[in-house]
């Protein structure tokens, strides 16, 4: 019997609001799928997209990136900036190859649980459809095996 | 008089009056084909500057070269559009003063070579806007469509195949006029977000992260392109990058050298369809 595929997932999100939100989601006792691992960034504006690289290299089948709604960000602009570079490094990994779908991005603020609950519930699914990802993840080891010709 | 012997005479006038303290353009290269990056010092040496269509080097990679301008004299050099552009970019950035810069501009269509008329950046300001409005395609448009029409994984075959040839030589980088950080991320290894070693891997991160840093930057002179030992077609992802940034965001690298780099700055109303 083989067990239904269960994706993993890497959520970057920032402290102020989508964090809030996964922990207001979380003392509201609502159940969400547990795929996701999360990691707390001080804002969006601080996640390089060198984090989502890694995390598809060391495995994940996908990655979600969560922060404030454009105007509440902390540090009054960290989003929009964050905005406009996964706009362009979107553009640049479909263009690689890397299919847009596995990278997915939200604005969740810290009122919004039951939002965050949904945004990983349904991301799961997606991600679960698509199957895992192992096209970058085993970049490494299609060269190793025609080194050791 | 020839467009080269013109620009001689106006070296000579500018090196031997102090003017400025260095010429930069090109001499003769290894084959009758090629030319080569020259560096004039001297009134005396400026016959050895040559001006035909075999130029094509965009020499405004050499400007940022360290303490070149430091001394806040003038440097002159020879640039197309696309170098002219570069220039623009690099004040922008901060990286130099365009005051310090006197430009010998010049265009090649087809075998001909013809001037631009102008001395600083901001006198061209009429060629790049009529370069924005040709919406420059592709050096190799049928490539570029064709992978645009592949599917995502056809995509990733295909890039993997090309990336499997990088030697992981960073001529890309040293070639472009764009890549003039001291400390590249490549160079970091704490922490080392990219593989420095040629496996598929660390190709793969190397070229995405090269293509992203230059979007919204990239002028398409095409150096890496043909500094590029294995022939990757690096000019094709640029070129993606470009279309982008002027698509979603109105922006043209090397507009002005007062321009907003496009990923330092924002608009309240950005596209977010992408966003849930």
């Amino acid at each position: 019997m083989s067990e239904p595929f269960e994706p993993k997932i890497i959520a970057f999100v920032c402290t102020y609001c989508t964090y809030a939100g996964a922990d207001l989601a979380g003392t509201s006792r609502l159940k969400y799928a547990p795929n996701v691992r999360i990691i707390r960034l001080p804002c969006t504006g601080r996640i390089s997209p060198m984090f989502i690289l890694k995390a598809l290299q060391k495995g994940a089948d996908g990655v979600l990136i969560s922060g404030c709604h454009p105007g509440d960000c902390h540090f009054t602009h960290g989003n929009y900036h964050a905005r406009r570079r996964w706009m362009v490094f979107r553009a640049l990994l479909d263009f690689i190859g890397i299919p847009p779908e596995r990278v997915k991005y939200s604005w969740i603020s810290a009122a919004e649980g039951v939002k965050f609950a949904e945004f990983i519930n349904t991301v799961t699914e997606d991600i679960r459809k698509l199957g895992p990802f192992e096209q970058y993840s085993q970049l490494i080891g299609q060269t190793e095996a025609s080194a050791s010709l | 008089m020839s467009i080269e012997e013109q620009y001689r005479t106006r070296a000579k006038e500018l090196l031997s009056g102090g003017a400025v303290k260095m010429v930069i353009g090109y001499g003769k290269g290894t084959t009758p084909s090629r030319r080569r990056p020259l560096f004039i010092t001297s009134p005396d040496d400026v016959e050895r500057l040559m001006l035909d269509d075999a130029c094509i080097t965009n020499l405004s990679g050499y400007l940022v070269s360290e303490g070149l301008l430091s001394d806040e004299k003038r440097v002159a050099v020879f640039l197309r559009p696309e170098g002219i552009r570069a220039v623009n970019i690099l004040a922008a950035e901060s990286q130099l003063d365009a005051e310090q810069i006197v430009i010998f501009g010049f265009d090649v269509s087809g075998n001909e070579v013809q001037a631009l008329k102008g001395i600083h950046v901001e006198e061209f300001s009429d060629v790049i806007r009529s370069i924005k409005e040709g919406a420059p395609e592709a050096d190799e448009e049928e490539l570029f469509e064709k992978i645009e029409k592949m599917s995502p994984q056809e995509r990733f075959s295909f890039w993997q195949e090309e990336f499997a040839k990088c030697i992981k030589c960073y001529a890309c980088r040293q070639a472009c006029p764009m890549c003039y950080c001291r400390r590249c991320i490549v160079d970091s290894n704490q922490p080392q977000w990219i593989n420095t070693s040629s496996h598929s891997l660390g190709n793969f991160e190397w070229n995405i992260v090269r293509a992203f840093h230059l979007s919204g930057r990239c002028v398409e002179c095409g150096n890496c392109d043909r500094a590029c030992p294995v022939n990757i077609p690096l000019r094709l992802i640029n070129h993606r990058m470009a279309e982008e940034v002027l698509g979603a965001f109105d922006h043209f690298a090397g507009m002005s050298k007062t321009q907003e780099p496009v990923l330092a700055s924002f608009k309240k109303d950005d596209s977010e369809t992408f966003i849930l």
